[in-house]
Parts: C-alpha cells; structure tokens; sequence
C-alpha cells in the first residue's frame, strides 16, 4: 500500500506495461476481490467485479492520478459501489441477509499490507454489535437507513447515531 | 453559499454510503453543491468509510483470474489519459449509470487522496515512506524526460506521420494536424478553428489502426475561445501503425467507441 510504488505502477500501465499491471494485480488483487465477494456472495460475480474495475484502470489508468492518493482505498470503494449497484438492481428477488464468509485464506503478500487489513478487521469486529451491524448493513448489503431501521426493528435515529458512532470509533482508533 | 442549515452528521455518513432514502439523497446532493462547510465535512468522514470496505475478510480470487486479466488487457487498447474531475457528491442511487467509472469516480478519487492521510498516521513509517516516495519522484523524473524525449523525436524525426485534418463536411475552416510517430505512439495534435462545443460534450481524437482493428481513443480536447486546441502525447501503445485520425464530437467523459458522425478527419 505505498502510495509512491502504486504511481510508479500507475506510470508503466499508463504506457502500456501489461508486467506493471500484473503486479497492480498480485498486490490489490485480493482486496478488491475480498469486497466484492462479501457484498456480491458469489465468486463469479465477484471476479466478474474485480476483472471489470482492473480493465477500467487498464483501460484509463489516468483516471487516478495523485502524489498523495491511496489507490488501495479508491479500488476498495469502486468495488464496493460496483457491486451495491449489482444487489440493488437484483433486489427484491434476492432477500438481503447478513452473510459470513468462512475459511481464511492465504492474504500475506506483503506484511505489512496483512498488518493493517487485520487491525481494521479486528477494529471492526470490536465495535459494539448493533453498530457493527448497523455499518456493515449500509456498507455490504447497501440498504438505506429506512431499510436498516425496518431490518432491525430499530427507531431511525437510532440507526444513524449508531452508524456515525461507529465511523467516528473507527477514525479514532486508526489516528492515534 | 446554502442558507439552509448544515447536513447533520449523521446524514453525511450515511450519504457517503449512498444509504439515505433517493430523496433525502438528492437533497443532500444539492446543499453540498453549494456549501464547501458541508463538503468538508464530508471529504472527513470518506476515508473511515474506505475503511469498512477493507474490514472484509481477505479471500484470494479464483486460480486463474490473474491470467484472464492478462488475457482481457491484451486486446484492449488504453484510453487518452483524463483529468481527474474534482470530487462530486453521488447521484441518487436510482440515476446511477452502470458505467460506474462515470458514476462515483469523483467522490472516490476523493476519497482515496483522503484516506491516504489516515494510512500515512499508522505508525512510525515516516523514515521508509520518505525512501518510498522518493523512489516514486525518481520514477515520475524518468517517466517525464522519456516523454519529453518521445515528443521531441514525435516532433523531429523523419519516421513521424504527418497528418493533416479537416472537417468534412461544410467550408473546411476548422483545422486538425497530427504528428504520429508509430514506433513510440507518440501523438501530437494541434487544431485552430475548431466550433464550440456544448458544456457536456467535448470533442476525442480517434487513431485508427492500419489493421483494420477498432478506432482507439486518442485524447479528448476541447477549443479555448479562439478555437484552439491541442492533443499532447496521450497514452497509446506504441507500434500500432494509423491508417487514419479522425475527430467526433463525445459527451464530457468521452468514449471508449467513436459516435458518428465523424467531423474532421485525415490520412
């Protein structure tokens, strides 16, 4: 996740370097595949996601330029919306329901990058349940705040204050 | 500047998700249009949302997808290098396009320039991302003086297509001139005259290949008010031959397929 090789990645696909876009694979391959398939819960639609956005940034790998970007963050959010947009046209046939995904793979491509994903999950574990809940649902399952509300049986207020609640946590717990 | 109050924080998250109802989220859309208060506000709370994103549990993606990436690129030539647009809020759910590059890409290059600012505060890693970045300005320094030398060679060397385009229909006062050195896809294109265009489109140079394949995107442009404009070293693989460049007239974000009718071209 450093911002300085990813533009210096960006730089060789932007000239057509198809080993430079390997890598782009081999390094955010897992993570972009991981939301997809959490939001998604199924694994060709979720490669199909993931093949898709790594075409888009072959296809115009100028459209992220920054010194000082994340590229990580900005896949992991173009896959999460990708995919909302694919449950939200799917919906009503396909009941939304809270889904674990079990047996933990092989994620160490480089330490540090499992370092980080691991702290962030284990943040995101930690949070009292019904924010968690509350998060996740509107994250993953993109259901709107009315939706969660009716979900959980919930007030609406409740479901906000919880889902802000929950980011500010997060935010604090990463900035210390 | 709004005169209506403030987003509550609540709502921001919750826009930043996409999950108010479509009405509370056009409503929002429209107070952060124009209030830079509530923008910032939200430019905050993006990077925790990126957050969440990467708190899913790590899978590894098919055996083989790597290779059908590469299979998939292959065949797929790069579009003209564009600007990154300025952070937008998101449209309504229900008025997102499924072409989602167009959808959402400002508020998630937002969003990335943001959460880097959290990733940079995650522990004591400033001596080795200083080595990083370094590496990184070294990188762009190179890439810079190899541009600069292909479009002195694009511009110089006696290999360099010379093309010169006109419109093709009406009195050919709109001019077009292409320098097109295959060897490096090196691209130069200068046009004067050139028509106005409408807020959301813009005119896109098209190369077409000598084989016959599909036109290739070779930059967008738009006439400054003198009806200038020019195409500098846009991002073309190199050894593609051009039969011939054409220009068409595309909406803002252009297109990755020319839409007729085609309104200057040469070969």
């Amino acid at each position: 996740m450093d911002a300085a090789d990813d533009m210096g990645l960006l730089t060789r696909i932007r000239s057509g370097d198809q080993e430079a876009m390997s890598a782009l694979f081999d390094r955010y391959g897992t993570m972009v595949y991981s939301v997809a398939l959490r939001v998604l819960r199924d694994r060709g639609e979720a490669e199909d996601v993931m093949q898709d956005i790594f075409v888009q940034v072959w296809r115009n790998p100028g459209a992220f330029v920054s010194g000082k970007g994340s590229l990580a963050g900005w896949l992991v959010v173009v896959a999460r919306n990708r995919c909302i947009d694919m449950i939200r046209r799917r919906r009503p046939a396909d009941p939304v329901e809270l889904f674990s995904l079990s047996s933990p793979t092989d994620l160490a491509r480089e330490a540090e990058q499992k370092s980080l994903l691991e702290k962030i999950q284990g943040l995101v574990n930690s949070l009292p349940d019904e924010q968690r809940k509350s998060i996740e649902l509107a994250f993953f399952e993109g259901l709107t705040h009315s939706e969660i509300a009716q979900k959980t049986g919930d007030p609406l207020g409740t479901v906000k204050t919880r889902i802000r609640l929950a980011l500010t946590a997060i935010r604090k717990a990463l900035t210390v | 500047m709004s005169t209506k109050p403030h987003i509550p924080q609540e709502d921001l998250a919750l826009y930043a998700m996409q999950a108010l109802t479509p009405e509370e989220q056009r409503a929002a859309q429209a107070h952060l249009d124009v209030c830079a208060y509530c923008r910032a506000a939200l430019a905050e709370t993006l990077p925790d949302v990126a957050v969440v994103g990467m708190s899913a549990e790590q899978q590894a993606p098919p055996e083989g997808a790597r290779q059908r990436l590469m299979a998939r690129i292959a065949n797929i030539p790069q579009a003209a290098v564009t600007p990154v647009k300025p952070p937008a809020p998101l449209p309504p759910r229900e008025e997102r396009v499924t072409g989602f590059w167009m959808g959402w890409l400002g508020w998630a290059a937002a969003l990335a320039m943001l959460a880097i600012a959290v990733y940079l505060g995650y522990g004591n890693r400033r001596l080795q991302q200083q080595v990083s970045e370094d590496r990184g300005q070294i990188a762009r320094l190179a890439a810079g003086a190899d541009r600069a030398e292909a479009m002195t060679e694009a511009l110089t060397s006696p290999a360099a297509k010379q093309v010169t385009l006109t419109e093709t229909r009406g009195p050919a006062k709109p001019m077009g001139h292409a320098t097109y050195l295959p060897a490096r896809g090196a691209l130069i294109f200068v046009a004067s005259n050139l028509h106005p265009v409408p807020e959301n489109k813009t005119y896109e140079l098209w190369l077409i290949p000598a084989n016959g394949k599909a036109p290739m995107p070779a930059g967008l442009f738009r006439p400054d008010a003198g009806g200038s404009a020019s195409v500098v070293m846009p991002a073309l693989p190199p050894g593609v031959e051009a039969r011939a460049f054409g220009v068409t007239i595309e909406d803002a974000q252009g297109s990755l397929t020319p839409t007729l009718p085609i309104v200057m071209s040469g070969q």
